[in-house]
């Protein structure tokens, strides 16, 4: 099979852009299961419904879509500081399954909700800054993809700040070490679960807002999301931003030599393959815990 | 008074683990709760923190009930517990376990002032300050246990078998310690195994079997007591 270097390269360039975005995306995920150690399989269904979010904000107030962010950034945060005071507070000392049962319950619930709200056809904003394409040589790299990727990495890099530099970080990276102890130095354990479920969607809305700078959402839209960033959760352990940056990364070249020599419509079974080869070979992720 | 704890009765499910314990602390004072292994010690503190809800009886510190608040409201209101094996954050440095133990507001305001009182009474972990908490030595991590609870600027001090896995040099080296606490006016409630260092060094003792105060008395005096000579001295 004869392949074009021009393709290979621009798969592989493609595939690192939309990597910083699933690292992103994942971190959100990445920062609730770490702190709470909650498993929230409706994740996905989160950045589909932000998405929708982006789209509905961006097309009634007739915005370009990436500044609805300005909207979304705070209605994420309380979104998420609400579901976790209704949803996930209820479960958080429950077993693994009783987690997974009401999350996947919130997954199809978002989902129904999307379908009902704006069917099942998909949905793009209408505007947007990030027009135009850069060349690169050979490689075209659409700018609404590169200014994405930047973000990503920059909110990943600031969190990652936040998280070793600033006493808020240090509350909550020692809430994740012990919870009961943080409960006894006088952290309101509960209180910080939601405020950090809460950040946590924020990140996603980030997201969002650019994805659909280059994307349409439809009501499954979610379900790739969520797969993504529990594979990535997986690759990446609780190793930190850095962990979660390289394994988006590897999955978005793995999905970009995939169409390169294959068929870009199996591109999701790539990601699932690396899910399975992770769990069997390296369980503990590429990156081990901290 | 500082702490009066009256007639607790404690269950753990089904089952009754407290019975009517009832004892006090004054202000200054290092006050022992000795006892063998599943007496109920960390039980007792434990309920005091907020961690277990007595069924019954009062809980009274500095003039407020304090039974049935949470572990952060207790934490709050000025007791500090260092808890039975010690719980650092073990992916936290020395330094940020430290700041972590200064998290309520009123101590928040004399963080630095307080890091520095806690270096010079522990030397050992400014040198280590930026070490990572699980790498330090058994010795080490204790005294990093009790410096986090001394970050809080605590009215009391609940200190829970600080002995406990540690060599015998190092056991008496965190009772020195304990020691130097007490002289610098700290009150504190400890609760140890190690009946006959728990005493020594106590104004008063409590000795707790199967979940009930059986003697109470001066440290010195339970000391040369008969039963508890017998029963946990093995003299």
């Amino acid at each position: 099979m004869f392949v074009s270097l021009n393709l290979l390269l621009q798969n592989i360039a493609n595939g690192l852009l939309i990597g910083c975005v699933y690292a992103l995306v994942a971190m959100g995920l990445a920062l609730q299961f770490g702190v709470m150690n909650v498993i929230n399989f409706a994740h996905g269904e989160f950045v589909m419904l932000a998405m929708y979010i982006t789209f509905f904000l961006s097309f009634s107030l007739g915005i370009p879509g990436e500044l609805t962010l300005l909207f979304t950034f705070p209605i994420y945060f309380v979104f998420g500081y609400v579901v976790y005071k209704l949803v996930i507070d209820k479960v958080i000392d429950a077993p693994a399954v009783s987690q997974i049962g009401i999350t996947i319950g919130l997954l199809i619930l978002l989902q129904n909700l999307a379908l009902a709200a704006w069917k099942a056809e998909p949905k793009a904003v209408q505007s947007t800054f990030l027009t135009g394409k850069i060349n690169l040589g050979s490689v075209v790299v659409p700018v609404s993809r590169l200014v994405t990727a930047v973000v990503s990495v920059v909110v990943l890099f600031l969190l990652n700040w936040v998280l070793n530099k600033t006493y808020f970080g240090v509350s909550v990276r020692a809430t994740s070490d012990d919870m009961r102890a943080a409960a006894l130095m006088g952290v309101n354990v509960r209180r910080m679960y939601a405020v950090v479920f809460g950040l946590g969607c924020s990140i996603i809305a980030i997201a969002a807002a650019f994805i659909m700078t280059f994307q349409q959402v439809n009501p499954l839209a979610g379900l790739t999301w969520g797969l993504l960033s529990w594979v990535i959760v997986a690759m990446g352990g609780l190793g930190g931003v850095t962990g979660v940056l390289a394994s988006g990364l590897i999955l978005g070249v793995a999905e970009g030599l995939e169409i390169t020599f294959w068929d870009p419509r199996a591109s999701t079974a790539i990601i699932y393959l690396i899910f399975i080869l992770v769990l069997w070979f390296k369980p503990k992720g590429l990156f081990g815990r901290r | 008074m500082l702490l009066e704890v009256k007639n607790i009765d404690v269950y753990y499910g089904m089952v009754q683990v407290l019975w009517g314990i009832s004892f006090n602390v004054e202000k200054g004072e290092l006050v022992t709760i000795v006892g063998s292994n599943g007496a109920g010690k960390t039980r007792t503190l434990l309920t005091i923190a907020g961690m277990k809800k007595p069924r019954s009886g009062r809980i009274i510190f500095n003039g407020k009930e304090i039974n049935g608040l949470q572990p952060h409201q207790v934490a709050k209101k000025g007791i500090s517990l260092v808890p039975e094996g010690r719980r650092l954050f073990p992916n936290l440095t020395v330094k940020e376990n430290l700041l972590m133990g200064a998290y309520i507001k009123k101590a928040r305001e004399k963080r630095d002032e307080t890091l520095k009182e806690v270096f010079e009474l522990f030397p050992r972990l400014e040198e280590r300050k930026n070490q990572v908490a699980r790498t330090l030595s058994g010795g080490e991590a204790q005294m990093l246990a009790i410096a986090r609870g001394l970050m809080s600027r605590p009215l009391l001090l609940m200190l829970d078998e600080p002995s406990l896995g540690l060599a015998p040099k190092l056991v008496s080296e965190v009772f020195r310690s304990i020691e130097k606490l007490k002289k610098v006016g700290t009150t504190i409630l400890l609760v140890e195994q190690n009946v006959a260092k728990g005493l020594e060094i106590a104004d008063r003792g409590y000795v707790l079997e199967n979940g009930r105060i059986v003697l109470q008395g001066e440290g010195k005096e339970l000391l040369v007591n008969e039963k508890v000579r017998k029963a946990y001295l093995a003299i």
